[in-house]
């Protein structure tokens, strides 16, 4: 009897123990690693030049077939929405923790890891598709990394004239005789609250279910993010025809012609916010 | 005994609150006394929070002035913003380092206090916000902020005018734009021949020019209006069209279609030591402005009113013309130009 007693004081004892490791092995945070796989549809984009054999081509609704040599966007303010609707933002006012420009011709570019974030069950990502406009203004004292990175040379996310970031930067040719096409997304938006503003915010507030919880414990999920760019042209919200030349209508070499051709793209890209909340994005996956 | 010891206690806190709160003012930098011209405009809000003060202008045109502001240390603001030309120059489009050419014409810069929109397009709606622009701009400095910080902040001369204007020698990016508009808000241009004469200070205008004034005020005033000479309207006017593809006026600002490549009037205070004329300098001479006016301009959706219901055109008689350049030259100051 008194063996038994110390034997399951022991096996008591060791369970303390094993659940306190168990404990141990469900951290109170873990990564999520975004993926972002950029498309034509169902295709994932290859780049190339103007007479490439081995880019990937597109046909819009309206018959333009086209190709892209460059692909880049900027992706900021990062949350993740948990099961009970509790909101989890990431570094959404540091662009140098909590933004990215997302390069298809860097390939280490694609994925994007959201650190320390709280174990638990997600249901929903938010994210912005560009730069919120109060940290849309080229301040390269408080996030000199993430100004570095847009304002390098072979990345050009930076709109001078504007005093702010490129949000969308896409090179390519369209039509069978390869014209010139390049889109240009940023905000021109001006003025401060309560007094006389102009322009347009091109930031988009971009919201998405995900097909599966994505859940942090002592596993780090993967959420893969799709941004079909068939839906530059033939978006939800615009059709689109690209036009080149100097008039008003003009929106395909002009890299931003006037802020109303670029609206349209901008649209299609990110949603409107209000109707439309994804745009072209979706998550197409989660890995727990 | 104990009431004095309290009294001299309360006291000695009273100094010592006053002491921490006059800290802040112990350098000596007044403001700079302004006169603001008879009959100009109010002034641009943001004017209010950033005072021109006598270091901050003094900082201000040093900052202006100094080469090191671009990437490889051969163009300073001066460069392109001549006094002598009213702060423009007389290059078609400007000229940045490496000789890279930019996609307008330089503006004047003079009156800024009185203005609400700044450029061509009016995209910078307060001058603070502007300065950082062409440090970074590729075909102007092609500089970065922390670049010209590095380069400037051992500077002894400008460790101590940042400390007489803001109170310590701190080189930060908000000072640097803050001293430069400052310097800017003090080039008041109102001492032209047409100043004085306004003001009845004896000077009178020829026969010629006072027929150039009656006919400016019949065919020119309704946009070329107030002391400033500009209404500050966004106007497309029919003008050659800039063939870079980056243009499209205010309509890249503000999205609207009725903005596409509209500008706004420009001022024609100085407009003699400003030539060339137009967004992208597409004319040599006054003359040739007029010339254009008068035989016809260039028809759009956005054709302004004056034109459009005009035929497209002013009409100017080769008399009215020289009378009108006349009169345009007596809002030359050629005190602000130091000519």
């Amino acid at each position: 009897m008194q063996n038994l007693k110390q034997y399951l004081l022991l096996s008591a004892f060791s369970l303390g123990i094993i659940s306190c490791q168990n404990s141990d092995d469900n951290p109170v945070a873990n990564n999520v690693t975004l993926e972002f796989n950029n498309t034509f549809k169902n295709t994932t984009i290859v780049l190339g030049d103007a007479a490439s054999g081995t880019a990937t081509t597109n046909i819009s609704a309206e018959g333009q077939v086209h190709h892209f040599s460059e692909l880049k966007y900027v992706i900021s303010n990062i949350r993740l929405i948990k099961a009970d609707g509790n909101e989890v933002p990431y570094k959404i006012n540091d662009l140098d923790q909590g933004a990215t420009v997302i390069d298809q011709s860097k390939p280490e570019t694609l994925r994007y890891i959201l650190s320390n974030i709280p174990a638990g069950e997600y249901r929903r990502i938010k994210f912005g598709l560009g730069v919120k406009r109060e940290l849309n203004v080229l301040d390269q004292m408080r996030f000199p990394k993430f100004y570095a990175t847009a304002g390098s040379n072979d990345t050009q996310m930076m709109w001078e004239w504007g005093a702010g970031y490129r949000f969308t930067k896409i090179e390519g040719f369209y039509g069978t005789d390869h014209k010139q096409m390049s889109i240009h997304t940023g905000s021109t938006i001006k003025g401060s609250e309560g007094n006389f503003t102009q322009g347009v915010d091109a930031y988009r507030d971009v919201s998405l279910d995900l097909p599966t919880h994505a859940i942090v414990d002592h596993k780090a999920p993967k959420i893969t993010v799709k941004a079909d760019f068939d839906k530059l042209l033939t978006g939800k919200i615009n059709t689109i025809v690209l036009v080149t030349g100097t008039g008003s209508d003009g929106n395909a070499t002009p890299n931003i012609h006037t802020a109303n051709q670029m609206v349209k793209f901008v649209d299609n890209l990110g949603g409107n916010g209000s109707g439309d909340i994804s745009g072209m994005f979706s998550v197409t996956g989660v890995e727990n | 005994m104990k009431k004095g010891v309290s009294i001299l206690a309360i006291f000695i806190l009273l100094i010592s609150c006053n002491n921490d709160y006059y800290e802040p003012v112990s350098y000596d930098n007044p403001q700079v006394s302004l006169n603001i011209p008879f009959g100009f405009p109010e002034l641009n809000n943001s004017v209010k929070s950033n005072m021109p003060t006598k270091y901050g202008v003094e900082l201000g045109e040093k900052l202006f002035q100094d080469k090191r502001l671009s990437a490889d240390n051969s163009i300073s603001c001066s460069s392109c913003h001549i006094q002598g030309n009213a702060f423009a120059d007389n290059n078609v489009q400007a000229v940045g380092i490496e000789n890279r050419l930019g996609l307008r014409n330089v503006p004047a810069i003079q009156n800024m206090m009185f203005l609400n929109f700044y450029n061509w397009d009016g995209n910078i709606l307060q001058l603070e916000n502007q300065p950082l622009v062409p440090i970074i701009t590729h075909e102007e400095m092609g500089s970065s902020i922390l670049e010209v910080i590095g380069k400037i902040k051992t500077d002894l001369m400008y460790r101590d005018l940042f400390r007489k204007a803001f109170g310590d020698e701190t080189v930060t990016a908000e000072r640097i734009y803050k001293s430069i508009a400052q310097y800017e808000y003090t080039l008041i241009s109102a001492n032209s021949k047409y100043d004085r004469v306004r003001r009845n200070e004896g000077e009178v205008f020829t026969e010629n020019e006072a027929q150039g004034y009656q006919t400016f005020q019949q065919k020119c005033a309704s946009c070329h209006s107030t002391e400033l000479f500009t209404d500050e309207s966004f106007r497309n006017i029919g003008f050659p069209v800039n063939p870079n593809t980056n243009e499209a006026g205010r309509g890249r600002v503000t999205g609207l279609p009725g903005d596409y490549m509209s500008f706004r009037v420009p001022s024609l205070r100085n407009v003699e030591y400003t030539a060339p004329y137009g967004s992208f300098g597409q004319f040599p001479t006054l003359r040739t402005v007029l010339d254009y006016f008068d035989k016809g301009v260039l028809d759009a959706a956005n054709l302004d009113p004056v034109f459009k219901n005009n035929g497209n055109k002013i009409p100017l008689s080769e008399q009215e013309k020289t009378n009108l350049i006349l009169f345009m030259k007596t809002l030359s100051d050629r005190e602000f130009a130091k000519k």
